[in-house]
């Protein structure tokens, strides 16, 4: 954390210096380091994470917040950023204290790596992807084989005038293999991704079995009917029931949506809105997952937050401005994607605990309907209580036995109306937790990570 | 901006100090971004400036397989700093391969092709002045209307002066302002339910335009009441028109993943000459429509825009291509090169991005289907759909599909109750001699519509299955 700690000192010295227009001052610094490669055969092109130093300052004017962003650490660019923030709260003599408590914490922590990555070079890792570029080989039709794999350690220095400091640093690592099948100009794909945050041990989730038999889906779903539509028995696999918590009690527990009065959810605290098996989860200090963090941008110790205890909407996330409106206590949610980005409050790893079924018990149960598998996005509706979640592919529930495959669908509904729905939940056996990002609105993307086991409800679902 | 202005320019800086073998490319970018955020009709938050500087300098090496080529990005514009930023290019070039034998860095200062209007002045000279009127107008807007609400909203502004240069001789820059509107619209109560509806406002353009809005809230307020009442459509295969702002979210994945250099090289490109839609659709690439997002004098190699025939009458007639794949296969990039583009969203830093070719504005040519109405006239019964949530456009597949977040049944020819829920899809584009929504289509309507980054006529398709209540 060289970089960093070099600038510390000028950090500090430019939030006191504020401290004297504002009655509180924060900085958040970031340093990024990093090495990902992609290739497919034809080509390989590296990507190392930019050479971007920055820093944001946040004050207080006494109405509202203020931020400035600058891009650099240098003195210079410090005393530009101090000198743009000076006059804006010039212009605004604090009238009102800045909502809820500063966080105080002192947090210094690095990702525990006994077998770091941050030593792999270009050399290494292509080596790596080539291993992995062959593991398709002999599948037929596979037109192209994707490999990516990457680390990324992404340094955060958050200082402010109230005596917080915390100083981490998270190595994320991912590795991807895509499949790609192509029949008569017919398309269709699969993949094995793994990712968390740790070293070299996560590019072990990838493995050459894994990756052949995405390949052999991948064909396969050239030849796959068209899903049903309508109103069905659903059977979600672990990463589509990932996108049903993260769209409906992630983002619908996000309370900067409880302020601004437009989550469904709100009146709805402190009641069951679900089955008993049903438990949801939004954990950003578990272990290892892609977006553990030790401390969120505003200095406040990731936590594990109950969401939904088994049926019962009992928890949100919470930023020091909703805290403070709702009477509740920061929960270690408040994200920014990089430093030029604004803060909200965001998920970490959110998924639904494990239940008591097995997976062979959901399917009997269901009789008729679909599985759906691999999921590959999702939208939510937080005012209107409406999720969108995607699978790549799925397949038939037919007399309690899972038969043909089927090509892509949607999954849509009302969240209460796919809640009430809810017959069962697997064993731990079955739980995964994904890899993949988030944004809010159309911006602000960031690492994040949802999942869980198999889940069985009923929804309306389409070809998509 | 200025020629003297172009003179302290980010990539001009870099290349004052560049000590390396040729070829080379250095993108530069000199951003000051300012926001406004709203809750609940009351400023939540400004910011800015959020000041960032940075480039990218790209290496080509020759080698056995074709070309390694090496990229780095920095904001350290001190001679240390672009020493070492050239060091990570040449280390990543020296391992990557791209099976082109040559790069053609195109030449010559400012070879612009002429202007194109992507600057806002008043914008670029007093930015939060800019925009705290622009806010106000917002607010005001919604001032008397005790049956909608802005729930939350962004007004984001962003002036770059953007400067390429190559080991060729090229230098050239031109400066731009974008700015992105986000805002919640939400209509109350009601006789249908006591629920809100809300209606999501997600717009990119070049200009703020506070006069427009006296306009433009209304037409929200009106749909975020039809979200407000709208249920879901039948189940079933059925007629859908399709206007420029669902087009938006599907088309630029779409065609950016088969009608580009790119997709060629993976060998999933179509052939020129082959029909892929019906004869009724022309769809073009124009990177010079005035204001529009995308459009720019140069890509982001310093290639003028142009305007490319991508289908015409439902047959392929170009592809769209960027340096390296344009040497690939011995053709002209077509000056469709970008950064930090991906799936219709563009980041507003591009530096930070390699360039890849992609679409531009597409402009879907208009029709003879007549105007709006006639369009819903030839449905006869289906579904209009004003707004997917997402419709997750599969570049590969050509799939898409997503919830319908507002829509209006279409009986007997006439828009008819407002539809909310449920899902839309299909696929776009399909290889020849399979049925797709461009092959299917029954009328191309004659008024166009932009809806970044998509210019386009009301589309009617024959069929898409519509999943909703049975």
């Amino acid at each position: 954390m060289g970089e960093l700690s070099d600038a510390e000192g000028n950090l500090y010295h430019t939030v006191a210096r504020l401290g004297q227009h504002s009655p509180f001052v924060e900085v958040l610094g970031e340093a990024v380091t990093g090495l990902s490669i992609h290739t497919n055969g034809r080509t390989s092109t590296f990507q190392t994470p930019p050479h971007v130093r920055g820093a944001v300052f946040r004050a207080w004017t006494g109405t509202g917040w203020t931020e400035v962003c600058i891009s650099g650490l240098d003195t210079p660019s410090l005393r530009y950023a101090e000198g743009a923030l000076e006059r804006v709260l010039a212009h605004r003599p604090p009238r009102q204290p800045p909502p809820g408590a500063p966080s105080t914490a002192r947090i210094e922590k690095s990702t525990p790596t006994p077998r770091p990555i941050t030593d792999m070079g270009e050399e290494e890792m292509l080596r790596l992807a080539q291993d992995a570029f062959s593991w398709t080989a002999g599948v037929p039709d596979i037109h192209e084989t994707e490999v990516q794999i990457g680390w990324r350690l992404d340094e955060r220095l958050y200082l402010n005038s109230a005596g917080a400091r915390c100083l981490q640093s998270i190595c994320r690592v991912r590795a991807q293999v895509a499949a790609i099948a192509q029949e008569n100009g017919r398309v269709s794909s699969d993949r094995v991704v793994h990712g968390g945050v740790g070293g070299r041990e996560l590019l072990n989730g990838v493995t050459p079995d894994k990756v052949r038999k995405a390949a052999e889906t991948a064909r396969a779903l050239l030849r796959a009917k068209a899903p049903p539509s309508g109103r069905l028995n659903v059977l979600l696999s672990p990463s589509m029931t990932g996108y049903f918590a993260h769209e409906s009690f992630g983002h619908g527990a996000e309370a900067d949506q409880f302020v601004r009065n437009r989550s469904y959810l709100q009146p709805l605290l402190g009641k069951l809105v679900g089955p008993e098996i049903l438990t949801i989860v939004d954990n950003g200090s578990y272990t290892g997952a892609w977006s553990e963090i030790y401390a969120d941008d505003e200095g406040h110790p990731a936590q594990r937050t109950v969401l939904v205890d088994r049926g019962r909407f009992v928890g949100a996330l919470h930023d020091r401005d909703t805290a403070a409106a709702l009477g509740a206590e920061p929960t270690g949610n408040t994200r920014r994607s990089d430093v030029f980005s604004r803060a909200y409050v965001r998920m970490t790893n959110t998924y639904v605990e494990p239940g008591t079924s097995t997976y062979d018990e959901l399917v009997k149960e269901a009789g008729n309907g679909v599985l759906l598998e691999s999921g590959t996005g999702g939208i939510e509706d937080p005012q209107g209580g409406q999720i969108q979640i995607k699978a790549r592919m799925g397949h038939l529930i037919e007399n309690g036995r899972v038969t043909d495959l089927v090509s892509s669908m949607a999954l849509s509904g009302r969240v209460l109306e796919f809640l009430s729905s809810i017959r069962g939940v697997s064993r731990k056996e079955d739980f995964v937790l994904d890899s993949g990002s988030c944004g809010k609105g159309r911006t602000d993307l960031l690492p994040n990570s949802a999942g869980g086991p198999y889940l069985l409800a009923s929804a309306v679902v389409g070809q998509a | 901006m200025s020629q003297a202005r172009l003179g302290d320019a980010a990539a001009f800086r870099v290349v004052d100090q560049l000590v390396g073998k040729e070829p080379w490319e250095v993108f530069g970018e000199r951003i000051r971004r300012y926001e406004i955020h709203l809750s609940g009709g009351k400023v939540e938050m400004t910011r800015g400036p959020i000041a960032l500087e940075g480039y990218d300098i790209r290496v080509f090496r020759p080698n056995d397989h074709g070309t390694g080529v090496g990229s780095y990005a920095s904001t350290d514009f001190s001679p240390e700093g672009v020493t070492s930023t050239v060091e990570v290019a040449e280390r990543s070039a020296k391992y990557a391969t791209f099976p082109s034998p040559r790069v053609d860095l195109p030449s010559g200062r400012g070879a612009t092709g002429g202007i194109v209007e992507v600057l806002d002045r008043g914008l670029w000279e007093y930015p939060m002045d800019s925009l705290d009127v622009y806010v106000a107008s917002l607010v005001q807007a919604f001032e008397g209307r005790k049956e909608f609400a802005l729930s939350f909203g962004s007004v984001r502004a962003t002036l770059v002066e953007t400067s390429i240069c190559n080991s060729a001789g090229l230098r050239t820059g031109y400066g731009h302002t974008t700015v992105d509107l986000e805002v919640g619209v939400k209509a109350f109560g009601g006789p249908e339910g006591p629920a809100p509806g809300e209606y999501w406002v997600n717009e990119s353009d070049r200009r703020l335009r506070p006069a427009e809005l006296g306009i433009r809230v209304p037409e929200w307020c009106r749909y975020a009441e039809d979200v407000r009442r709208g249920r879901p459509p039948p189940t079933g295969e059925m007629p859908v028109v399709l206007p420029a702002p669902v087009l938006a979210g599907i088309l630029p994945a779409v065609f950016g993943g088969k009608f580009t250099g790119p997709a060629r090289i993976r060998g999933m490109a179509p052939r020129p000459g082959a029909t892929l839609a019906s004869e009724l659709i022309t769809v073009l690439d124009d990177g010079r429509v005035p204001w529009a997002p995308m459009s720019s004098p140069v890509d982001d190699e310093g290639i003028p825009q142009r305007r490319r025939t991508l289908l015409e009458h439902g047959v392929v007639s170009e592809l769209l291509y960027d340096l390296l794949h344009a040497g690939a296969y011995d053709t002209k990039p077509t000056g469709n090169a970008f950064r930090g583009s991906a799936s219709g969203f563009r980041s507003w830093y591009r530096f930070l991005f390699p360039p890849t070719a992609l679409p531009s504005t597409l402009s879907v040519a208009s029709g003879q289907g007549g105007t709006d109405t006639e369009i819903i006239e030839a449905a006869r019964e289906g579904v209009l759909i004003q707004e997917i949530g997402w419709a997750s456009p599969d570049p590969l597949t050509g799939a898409f599909g997503g919830e319908i977040r507002l829509g209006y049944r279409i009986r007997n020819g006439e828009l008819a109750e407002p539809i909310r829920g449920g899902t839309v899809g299909g696929v776009a584009l399909a290889p020849e001699g399979s049925p797709s929504l461009m092959t299917q289509l029954v009328a191309v309507g004659s008024r166009v519509g932009f809806s970044e980054p998509v210019s386009s006529p009301p589309l009617l398709v024959k069929s898409l299955p519509v999943g909703g209540e049975l």
